[in-house]
């Protein structure tokens, strides 16, 4: 196994598939050897302890989101609010935290239900799934088209651009890396264009959509250009698909290899959201969240330097005993959970109350339908190093 | 017992709101907004829940019995 960090160079590597199965152990490593650690072959620095990460997350003024073009998939231009530092990001914000309340959310459950409740209908009777591309993809791209007033038909037009840009190696086996670079710019492209189409239309035909309202939204008296609009659309679509397909992932690969504690879901389903707030902390699907430093820094006997991209590790913060009764155990029941799944700070993730309310009900749904499964005997859940999503979870149920 | 929300620190994670709706409630965009600053002994309970869920540590209890939100190491 891939060690978290390696015994003879004292580096840290976050990317091995065995790190991502299960990270928790690694993470316990990094805060006690290297809680400011430096990365393989880029020697950036990786943090891992809660109060370290905490306050790196709440000083924007260090710990930059403005990032260098290369890491913005196949984008033209910075996402809009994420790769935007206060007091900007701030403005946007404000205009944008309205159409992601939970109140509005919760608005959707019942559809979101309803889309569950059809995706079950086309499996249940078989017994098996394979969770990833029966559940966890379609669910969360469902839940964006109707938060944004699209038709559902465009969902597997969707799919594709997405896994373009954000897994371009998805379906293209032993493409090298320039290539795929291309196929993120040329995803890219196609996402910008359809957004286009769809703005074009709203102008000529508004809607009471979430799109017609940004093109009517002001900041300070003045309206958002249709770049900025574009940019925002941009980033929803990266942002609220993946997240909550691994989130989903990992919190049924957990259930299906814990089945007492999934039993007591079943039974008692007022567990549910307690589930999700744990599994959200114990999983951690999204496991860190880049910052560029803007100015020396020390952290414990670290010194960062100006330009350096850290990698805030949330996962590790998210198990630490400093900061978490019994830090180790899931529990449902925690009284204090203030895990930073969604990050913390100004950047506080703009869809947490939409991915709850995705997670809640699909947890409600699912279990309320098929309450006993497991992982199918003799097969091995395979992650995705990175942001951990379950890409291969095949599930058995009796029928 | 009196509860204070530090509105600057807040960011909308609305812990507070869901674990203890009759103390706190969210405003438009998703922020705290106190319903009562002065609590009455029922929903103190409620209230502390509320507080020592807030990840940013926007919320704090007064004059009540000291229980931590570190533990001690």
């Amino acid at each position: 196994m891939a060690k978290v960090v390696d015994p003879d160079t004292g580096r840290v590597n976050l990317f091995s598939e065995d790190f991502a199965r299960c990270p928790q152990a690694g993470y316990a490593e990094l805060r006690s050897r290297c809680p400011v650690g430096r990365m393989v072959m880029t020697g950036s620095p990786v943090i891992s302890r809660y109060e370290d990460v905490a306050w790196a997350l709440r000083h924007p003024e260090i710990f930059s989101s403005e990032m260098e073009a290369q890491l913005a998939l196949g984008t033209e231009r910075p996402m809009i609010p994420q790769q935007i530092d206060p007091p900007a990001q701030t403005r946007y914000r404000k205009l944008l935290d309205p159409h992601f309340s939970r109140r509005k959310m919760e608005e959707l459950a019942p559809a979101i239900a309803r889309h569950a409740t059809e995706l079950i209908d086309a499996f249940e009777k078989q017994g098996r799934c394979e969770f990833d591309s029966a559940f966890a993809i379609p669910l969360p791209c469902s839940a964006f088209l109707h938060l944004l007033g699209l038709p559902l038909a465009d969902l597997d037009f969707f799919l594709r651009l997405k896994d373009g840009i954000i897994r371009p190696q998805k379906n293209r086996p032993g493409v090298p890396l320039d290539q795929l670079q291309g196929v993120r710019k040329e995803s890219g492209a196609g996402i910008y264009e359809y957004f286009e189409r769809t703005l074009d239309d709203r102008e000529a035909r508004p809607r009471e959509d979430m799109l017609t309202a940004l093109m009517r939204a002001e900041i300070e008296g003045e309206r958002l250009s249709r770049t900025e609009i574009l940019d925002i659309c941009f980033l929803l679509l990266l942002a609220g698909l993946d997240t909550v397909t691994a989130t989903l992932g990992c919190n049924m690969a957990y259930l299906a290899a814990n089945p007492e504690q999934r039993r007591r879901l079943v039974r008692d389903p007022a567990l549910i959201p307690g589930a999700v707030e744990e599994l959200l902390r114990w999983e951690t699907p999204v496991v860190a969240v880049p910052r560029v430093v803007k100015r020396n820094v020390t952290i414990g006997d670290v010194e960062l330097v100006e330009g350096e991209l850290a990698t805030l590790l949330l996962g590790a913060a998210n198990t630490d005993d400093a900061h978490f009764d019994d830090a180790q155990r899931v529990d449902f029941e925690r009284e204090r959970n203030i895990h930073m799944a969604f990050g913390a700070g100004p950047h506080r993730c703009l869809g947490s109350h939409l991915a709850r309310m995705e997670l809640r009900v699909a947890m409600e749904v699912w279990h309320a339908r098929i309450p006993e499964y497991r992982i199918a005997p003799g097969e091995t859940v395979r992650y995705s190093p990175g942001i951990r999503e379950a890409l291969y979870l095949p599930l058995v149920w009796e029928v | 017992m009196r509860v204070r929300v530090d509105r600057a620190r807040c960011v909308g994670h609305g812990r507070c709101y869901v674990l203890a709706p009759d103390v706190f409630e969210d405003d438009e965009r998703g922020h705290c907004v106190l319903i009562r600053e002065s609590l009455t002994p029922d929903l103190e309970e409620q209230a502390r829940r509320g507080a020592e869920n807030c990840p940013e540590g926007a919320i704090s209890l007064e004059d009540g019995p000291a229980r931590p939100l570190r533990r001690a190491s």
